[in-house]
């Protein structure tokens, strides 16, 4: 058990260490567009709710869609920065050769260097909303409903995980991964309430997205956040219905995607 | 003259057949390509069209207008991914590999052949989508005839300055040792431009406008088909593209002096 433990402490300060040796591109891969994200919205917005008898739109006056806006900057950065671009290239390239043959394997590599930058993405979130907090931008009805945000922005970051991994194990299939990396980037961006709050989107169309994972990627964490009347325990049974789900599939194509693997390069 | 404009069309004339070629050697590649571009194509337009069942204007436009300039960019973007979007992304991996010596060596001018090399076949198919919604809104709004014939050179227009701006960005790849961040970097440029001016708050429309003139590669030439008499924004946009032009080369040199061959 304790062996097992040193080699997940290990994986995990190597990868703390690599996602931060190139600090100025891990700022504009991961901040950046977060940040350009809420710079457009905000001036969107602020255009918009400028207009003449234009004060509530949807139930949302321009403090609350604000709010909404900043929150989605919290919950993008806490739940949707990592990528599978590592794995896509370490199968590409011949790389898991290494994996395949350590007492360590290569979903729990993944896995550990997954927890790494998920460390490094809780800190930024504290600082961004102890800074949002004091100028203050955004407030929350109380420290739990915080605490409930926070917890479940943890459990869509796995399932972000999840997808993204499910995303990367593929390139045992094909020869590039980043085009359904940015589909599923767009396709999660705007079925999840990141671009719009879905009390925009038409209700025929929000129902239909009721029986996805969507919502939970960002809508339903922003409620969380606001303190709106979700029930927890059963948002988290769905998220981990869907983790569960991936993973099952994840743990079938990398057997099949293993029987397929060349070792280019060896 | 005419004999350089010979060679380099020669030149590019490979570029475009070793990229049909690479482009379509993957099919499934070449299909999620497609289907990748169209569903950025349908959240682009959904999104506006959404807040639109909100609002009935933004600004000074309406629904149709606002349609119009989400189709234009969309028209630029469709342009910017088949013809240099692939080659920006090689020439990050080139610099940290090392393998853009190969590309010094040759006896062409660099810049050409590192922002022109790649082209995207499968975007170019994507033409059909782009213009077929640029020709239903540019008709919602009544445009005439000879605008829809300067709106190739327009569309042109823009597609110059965006580029000339991201060429500009990429010259930091010489600095930053991973460069993969430069080009999300580069990415933000192109969300900012498609946003027309009047959303922005005025000191981001200044810095915009004047500083970083990303929001001109949309918002002026379609002002300017909604109002031909006012020349304002095309002109800062001619403005904009001597000037960046101008100090393109200057740049590059600097950045090449930068360059540490890797590997090599």
């Amino acid at each position: 058990m304790q062996a097992e433990l040193r080699k997940w402490r290990a994986t995990f300060e190597v990868s703390w260490t690599n996602h931060l040796a190139y600090r100025l591109n891990f700022i504009l891969l991961v901040f950046g567009p977060a940040l350009v994200f809420f710079f457009i919205k905000y001036n969107l917005w602020k255009s918009i709710y400028t207009m003449p008898g234009i004060t509530v739109l949807q139930g949302y006056d321009f403090d609350q869609m604000l709010q909404y806006q900043l929150l989605v900057l919290i919950v993008s950065l806490m739940a949707q920065g990592h990528n599978s671009m590592k794995l896509a290239d370490d199968i590409r390239l011949g790389r898991i050769s290494s994996y395949l043959i350590y007492p360590f394997s290569f979903f729990k590599f993944h896995t550990a260097s997954f927890l790494a930058f998920q460390g490094i993405q809780v800190l930024i979130c504290g600082f961004t909303i102890s800074f949002l907090m004091i100028i203050p931008l955004v407030t929350f009805s109380d420290f739990n409903s915080v605490m409930r945000g926070l917890y479940f922005a943890s459990l869509v970051s796995f399932l972000w995980f999840q997808l993204q991994f499910l995303v990367g194990l593929l390139a045992f299939w094909l020869e590039e991964t980043w085009i359904l990396r940015v589909i599923l980037m767009t396709t999660a961006q705007f079925l999840s309430g990141a671009i719009l709050p879905l009390e925009f989107y038409p209700q025929s169309f929000v129902k239909f997205l009721d029986y996805t994972p969507f919502p939970y990627l960002t809508y339903i964490p922003i409620k969380i956040f606001q303190g709106d009347s979700i029930n927890l325990l059963n948002a988290s049974l769905v998220l981990l219905f869907w983790s569960l789900f991936v993973y099952a599939i994840n743990h079938i194509l990398f057997k099949r995607g293993v029987r397929l693997y060349t070792a280019a390069g060896m | 003259m005419i004999k350089t404009i010979k060679k380099y069309s020669r030149v590019y004339r490979h570029f475009v057949s070793t990229s049909i070629a690479l482009g379509t050697s993957f099919r499934l590649h070449f299909v999620l390509l497609i289907l990748m571009d169209l569903l950025f194509y349908f959240s682009s337009l959904a999104s506006v069209s959404f807040i639109f069942d909100h609002v009935n204007q933004i600004g000074p436009w309406q629904r149709t207008e606002f349609m119009f300039f989400v189709c234009f960019m969309l028209a630029v973007d469709h342009l910017h991914m088949t013809f240099v979007s692939e080659s920006f992304w090689e020439l990050s991996h080139q610099i940290r590999t090392g393998s853009l010596d190969f590309l010094l060596l040759k006896p062409i001018g660099t810049v050409f052949h590192a922002f022109l090399r790649f082209i995207r076949p499968a975007s170019a198919l994507n033409i059909v989508v782009t213009w077929g919604l640029l020709i239903y809104y540019g008709q919602a709004i009544g445009l005439l005839w000879w605008q829809w014939i300067l709106m190739p050179i327009l569309m042109l227009l823009s597609l110059t300055l965006l580029v000339t701006m991201e060429i500009l960005v990429s010259c930091s790849m010489f600095i930053t040792i991973e460069s993969f961040g430069i080009n999300f970097l580069r990415m933000q440029l192109q969300q900012l431009a498609r946003w027309p001016d009047f959303v922005y708050r005025l000191w981001a429309r200044r810095i915009l406008t004047f500083g970083l003139p990303v929001i001109l590669v949309g918002s002026a030439p379609v002002h300017w088909l909604l109002s031909p008499f006012e020349f304002k924004f095309m002109a800062y946009m001619f403005l904009a593209i001597i000037v960046m032009w101008l100090i393109i080369a200057p740049v590059w040199r600097l950045s090449l002096s930068r360059y540490e061959s890797a590997s090599s």
